[in-house]
Order: C-alpha cells, then structure tokens, then sequence
C-alpha cells in the first residue's frame, strides 16, 4: 500500500521552508504537494514523495509533527475529461475521500490521482469491485 | 498506641480553644512587633495596644504589611530584639531593589524546626526514615527549614543539596533513601537521568515518600511524579515571610495542606478590595505569625493565590486546610470580566493527553474587544495528520477552558517546539491589550 506523508504546519513566515529543507537534506524528491488551510492559523501540508518512509523518518527527528497515512493511487488519462472520467468511476463505486493529489507522467501520457479516504479497506475492496486498477507503490512514488 | 500526631496536644484543638490560643498569641505579637521600629510607628499612628484583640476577628482591623514595607525598611526596621539575640538570618536573592531579609532567635528557630517536624510527621514520615533533602542550602529556606525539621523529627537526614543528580542517584541507593524533598520540576529531570542510567526508581530505590513544593504546581503533576518513582508525594507550602517550609502540609489523604493556625492567623481576601471571601472561594493569603518573636509580621499579603477547602479532615487534625497554590496575585489577569490565573489553564491543559504542558497565554484587543489567546503545542506522537480530529481537539480545549475560567478562550494549536520551554517561572502571559488591564464591570462571558 502506498502512503502519503503528512505534515502539521503553522501559518507563519519560514515555518514551511523548515519542512522543505530538511526533506532537501535527505534528498527526498516532492512528486507533488497540497495544503488544507483552515482559520485556526494552521494546516495539513500533504506530500507525495519518492520515498515517504525516510521522508518520515527525518521529519519526525527534528521534532516536526508528521504521520504517515494509507492512499490509494489511481490511473487516468492525462487528457482533457481524464479527471472526470475517473471521479465518476469512484463515485459509482461509492468511495468518499478527504484530500486529493494528482501528478501526471509525461511519459507515458497517464495521470495519477491519490485519494486519502475513511475507510482504506472497504474503499479498496468497492474500486476492485468496480474493476478500477490501483497503482503499485512504485509507480505511485515514480520510482519507475 | 500508635502515634497519630506529632503534638496532639494542639493539632486536634476545638475550634473555640483554637481561637482562645489564636486571640492569646496575637495579644502577645502585638506586644513583641511594638518593639520593632516599623510598628512602633505604625501602631501610635493607628491607636493599636497589646490586649486590644478578644476575639480573633477583630484581627481586620489591624493595618496590612506587605513585601514592599520590608524592603523599605530593611534590614533591621522590623527588628524587636537587640543583634546578639539575633541567631540566623534567611533572605531572598532579589536582584533589583533590596532583599526580603528575616530574622530568628533561638525561640525562632525551635518553633519552625517543631513546625517542620509536625509537618513531616503528618506526612507519614518517621524516625526511621532516610531522609534526602535536594534543595540548595544557604540563605534559600528550603534547605536549612528540612534540615532542623528531619533532625527534630529524628529521621536519618542525608543534607545532599541541589543539583548532580548522578549523585543524588547514588546516594539514594547507598544509604537506603525512604523519603525525599525537591522541586516537582526537578524530580522530573532526575527521573530522566535514573532512565538514562538504565535503573528504575520504582525497583532500584526504597523511595516510599516525595515532598514537594516550592513552586507552584497541579495535581496532575504530582500524579506523574507519583507514577514515575512509585511513592507517595506530599504537597509542601511555606514562604520565607512565614519562616519557609512547614507552613502548611499535606496529611495522609491528600486533600488540601492544614495550615497550622496555631502558629498563623489565615485569612484569604479578595486582593482588588482586601475584603475577606467565604471559605471555598479563591483569594490572596494573608498570614500573621502568633509565634515569632524576632520579626512578627501582622496580616501579611503573601501574594499567593488560594482558599480555604471547606469541612472537616478525616485525619483529625482541626487545622483548616488551604488548596494548592493557583498562581500569585501578581499573576492573576481580568479578561472579559473574569478573574484568571495562569495556573487554571494549565491545569485543563495537563489533563488532555494530546497537548504538551507548555502553553502561552497572549492578551490582544481584537476589533476592540479583548481576547485571551492561548496557544498549545499538539504533541508529535498524537499528530495523525486528520484535520478533523485537530478542529476537534480545538474545540475541545475551548470548551474545558471555557468552562474553568469562565471567559472563552482562542484556542490556536501550534508546532512541538515553538514555545518557549519553562524553566521554573516562565513567562506565561503576555499583555498586548491596547488598554494594558482592562477592568470593566461585564458580567463573565
Ligand atoms: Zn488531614
């Protein structure tokens, strides 16, 4: 399964280039990144890397607060309506999430869509049920 | 028989005998503190004699001292004896300004150190303790008060001092230490060393009793300490004014420290109007002392923040109890109408596990309205990366907040590691109000 790593970050000035540093020391490579801003003056910072352990790992050493938590990756066309092609399809299977990344690969002209959802198990079992292939890790992270 | 008190002779007194010996001593006082230059002065300005005093509320209408008329007369204006009566001095290390200083005769000293002694022995310490006293010796209280009060009592004392705690580790296990005294905060770092040694204090030492006190702190703090080394801890209060240690102590059930009122007169006021509060509610302490003759002070503001815990103990002693200390009067801040002390909040912080015990408390005027600020650290170990579940614990710690001091706060959750950690007294609130301290009559919010 693959996991995305996520980060409690403060709304104040330099707070995220902490985060971004240390993950540049550890030669950790972003494949792509969203942020849930709320009013209290913080937010999650959520991180798809190449190697979300170590990411994890170095993180959490220097005292930030950091989880790793269960995505699920899925493939789509990187095409005009790919997207709404696929949210349909995960509609139809009855899969809820809370936050969302997406990156494309140039090379093969495909899309991912990372999905991170209540209830990992069930999820994966309604998407199998209506057929729609789930990434390996790997590929997630775009270590192939 | 057992022995249930160290001097039953006066701590289970009837309420009315009490008050006999309380009024009998105060009479006495006044005659040894007109001796000294400061109430000399005081007491023909005011029309006060000796014998004044038959029943002991009339103890408000006698004048008020306060910390700052120490130092104005220091160092001898309260003095009522000559200098070669004079056996020791205590005094506090006031870096600007000149120092709080008291002074003890023989007769002094005997009465704290029997103080003291009472005060361990309500305790539950014993003659066949082991006593480790670690507190810093010298002109602070804390060491030379446990000293003469271990010795009196007849426990074994190991004077070991503040600090090294290697050593304070190893002295515990050479010589069998049963009981100790020291700081809540540096029991904390002790516990880290023993852990970092690799030993346990729960199996590796005989500790069976802690004596806490010195610095304000919460339950749950001595909940911790009290899981941590497997003992009992005792909350200690006393203050230099009032000698030091042995001022008020905890017995066997914990609940609130008898404060010996044959030695003090206690009485806790509101410090705005210095009108006396009911028992049960919070207010400044003042004390006098009943059995001091170098240096007797009258119905001196301690600054301390407490009450009286209403009822009787189960342990027999008739001497009232006061609650832990909240916090200092200095400390206390009014915010949408309401009286808070720092101590409150942290002690609603404490109790949820998901947030760390520092905290920062800023005052800021917000579209012209005050608001209290309080910003939390969200520990790593808790953090999941749910934003549902951090807006929840927002909510949560409003409301337990809310529902101490009354006043809604502005719960902000903040990084591990960004405010500042406390070194004892640290700064906890931050007043940038545009109207520094405002004290408008609206009811609480
Ligand atoms: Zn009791």
């Amino acid at each position: 399964m693959a996991y995305e790593v996520s980060i409690f970050l403060e709304n104040k000035i330099g707070h995220f280039e902490r985060i971004t540093n240390v993950l540049k020391e550890t030669k950790i490579n972003i494949r792509s990144m969203a942020i849930n801003d709320t009013v209290n003056g913080w937010g999650i910072l959520n991180l798809l890397v190449d190697d979300p352990d170590k990411a994890y790992e170095a993180l959490s050493e220097k005292g930030i607060s950091v989880a790793l938590r269960k995505v699920i990756a899925l493939e789509m066309k990187d095409e005009a309506g790919g997207l709404d092609d696929l949210l349909l399809q995960v509609a139809q299977a009855d899969v809820n999430f809370n936050n969302a990344l997406g990156r494309t690969i140039q090379e093969t002209q495909t899309a991912i869509l990372v999905l991170n959802v209540d209830d990992y198990e069930e999820s994966i079992a309604k998407l199998n049920a209506k057929g729609i292939k789930i990434l390996e890790d790997q590929k997630v992270y775009g270590n192939q | 028989m057992r022995k249930e008190f160290w001097q039953e002779d006066f701590e289970v007194l009837g309420k009315n005998d009490l008050k006999k010996l309380q009024v009998e001593r105060l009479n006495a006082t006044i005659e040894h503190a007109a001796r000294s230059p400061y109430y000399k002065t005081l007491f023909q300005q005011k029309n006060i004699h000796k014998g004044d005093i038959k029943d002991i509320a009339q103890i408000r209408d006698l004048p008020f001292t306060t910390k700052q008329d120490l130092r104005e007369n220091f160092p001898y204006g309260f003095l009522t004896l000559p200098k070669k009566e004079i056996i020791r001095l205590h005094s506090s290390s006031g870096t600007t300004g000149n120092p709080t200083v008291i002074f003890h005769n023989r007769h002094d000293l005997n009465s704290w150190a029997n103080l003291m002694a009472r005060s361990l022995f309500c305790a539950g310490i014993r003659d066949t303790d082991v006593f480790q006293n670690i507190c810093g010796y010298g002109l602070f209280t804390g060491g030379l008060g446990f000293q003469y009060g271990i010795e009196t009592l007849g426990a074994l004392s190991i004077p070991a001092g503040a600090g090294n705690s290697l050593r304070q580790i190893k002295l515990m296990q050479d010589y069998g230490t049963t009981a100790a005294h020291a700081i809540p905060s540096y029991l904390g770092r002790l516990y880290e060393v023993f852990q970092s040694a690799g030993l346990d204090p729960k199996k590796d030492t005989k500790l069976k009793t802690l004596v806490i006190g010195a610095e304000p702190h919460t339950d749950e703090q001595r909940k911790r300490i009290e899981e941590m080394f497997g003992v009992r801890a005792f909350n200690s209060f006393g203050l230099s004014e009032m000698n030091g240690p042995g001022v008020a102590f905890e017995c066997e059930y914990q609940n609130g420290l008898h404060i010996w009122e044959d030695a003090y007169v206690v009485e806790i006021v509101n410090p705005d109007t210095l009108e006396p509060v009911p028992d049960g509610e919070y207010g400044e302490l003042v004390m006098t002392t009943l059995d001091r003759q170098s240096m007797p002070l009258i119905r001196y503001r301690t600054r301390d923040i407490t009450r009286i815990i209403p009822g009787k103990c189960e342990c027999g002693r008739t001497h009232r109890r006061i609650d832990r200390i909240t916090g200092r009067s200095d400390d206390m801040f009014i915010i949408k109408g309401c009286n808070v002390f720092p101590m409150q909040i942290e002690g609603v912080l404490m109790k949820i596990p998901e947030v760390g015990s520092d905290y920062l408390i800023t005052l800021v005027t917000l579209n012209g309205t005050d608001e209290m600020v309080v910003e939390v650290e969200v520990k790593k170990e808790w953090f999941k990366g749910d934003i549902r579940r951090l807006d929840n614990l927002t909510k949560m710690i409003t409301a337990q907040i809310r529902d101490e001091v009354l006043a809604k706060p502005i719960v902000k959750l903040v990084e591990p590691g960004y405010i500042p950690k406390s070194e004892g007294k640290a700064v906890r609130v931050v007043d940038n109000r545009v109207n520094g301290v405002t004290k408008e009559n609206i009811s609480c919010s």
